[in-house]
């Protein structure tokens, strides 16, 4: 049995907005057959629709693993610098991971609306990696408080912000995605048109 | 000697030899599951065919729509020399790992 069922709008915009024109083409195409004659046949309109949903999300997250697992990385590195090799001055480490995590973020966008001509497509992707970072910084941040809770280090933590400031301010990196990617993927988009219409 | 393949890039790439020329995506992921007895991640398939393809290991064409995909074109595969030497190295590494014994094991733990 078939059907000529669609599904959700929103979440095929989402995969538009992370493959390249020519793979949207096919991937949706597969996806939409998959759902049609597979999946809703078996689970009903919910359960396909779930389903294409996390399709979509799998897609998504694979196209930004590498960006969100290398700000993760940068957030890691910046924390454990701060808890094992304390320091009162900061201003050189709050300039280095500034510097890195703003430019992993506008190349997100950048790389991701080059890819697919959209500038939604950047922001999207960079508040992705962003997501991505901060699971991966939270995590290795408890694992670390896990394995390393002496007055030692528990002194160096207090006196570089605290145990909220390890844990809250990666998430507000996702707002930082929305900006910075917003701001990239314009730069692409606009890069991606000059190169299609030089061609 | 070719890269050495993942169980799953072998899994894709059989799928492939096995459908001819009807190996396009959907197809793959469904030759896929079958064959791993699971459901897979249509995005997994997908990674692994771009990755293949610039591996040099099977080559991909456009093909026309259908109604049911929404007119949406299918992307199909063929296995290229180099796809073919690098399952079979694969085959014979894993033969030559369980060279002298029997299968299915029995009496080692």
């Amino acid at each position: 049995m078939t059907t000529d069922a669609t599904p959700p709008e929103w979440a095929e915009r989402i995969l538009r907005a992370v493959l390249t024109p020519t793979d949207f083409a096919t991937v949706s195409g597969d996806l939409l057959e998959e759902y049609r004659e597979t999946v809703y046949p078996a689970r009903g309109q919910h359960g396909a629709d779930l389903w294409y949903i996390v399709q979509i999300v799998g897609f998504a997250m694979r196209s930004v693993a590498v960006w969100g697992v290398l700000l993760g990385l940068a957030v890691v590195a910046r924390t454990a610098f701060d808890w094992f090799v304390p320091t009162a001055d900061f201003s050189v480490r709050s300039a280095i991971s500034t510097y890195v995590g703003l430019g992993l973020l506008l190349t997100t966008g950048f790389w991701s609306a080059w890819r697919s001509g959209s500038m939604r497509s950047g922001a999207l992707s960079a508040v992705l990696a962003a997501a991505i970072g901060a699971l991966i910084s939270v995590t290795a941040a408890a694992g670390m408080l896990a394995l390393f809770h002496d007055p030692q280090t528990m002194k160096a933590i207090a006196g570089s912000g605290g145990l909220s400031e390890v844990f809250t301010l990666p998430i507000t990196l996702v707002v930082d995605g929305l900006i910075l990617g917003a701001i990239g993927g314009a730069l692409g988009a606009a890069a991606n048109l000059r190169l299609r219409l030089n061609v | 000697m070719a890269d050495t393949l993942g169980s799953f890039e072998q899994a894709v790439l059989l799928a492939i030899l096995r459908l001819g020329d009807d190996a396009y995506g959907r197809a793959v992921l469904s030759e896929v599951q079958v064959r791993l007895g699971r459901a897979v991640a249509a995005g997994a398939v997908h990674a692994t065919l771009e990755r293949l393809e610039r591996k040099g290991l099977v080559a991909s064409r456009l093909g026309t729509g259908t109604p049911i995909r929404g007119g949406r074109p299918r992307r199909f595969y063929r296995m290229k020399s180099g796809g073919v030497r690098a399952l079979n190295e694969a085959r014979a590494a894993v033969d030559t790992l369980w060279r002298g014994l029997e299968f299915p094991l029995k009496g080692h733990v």
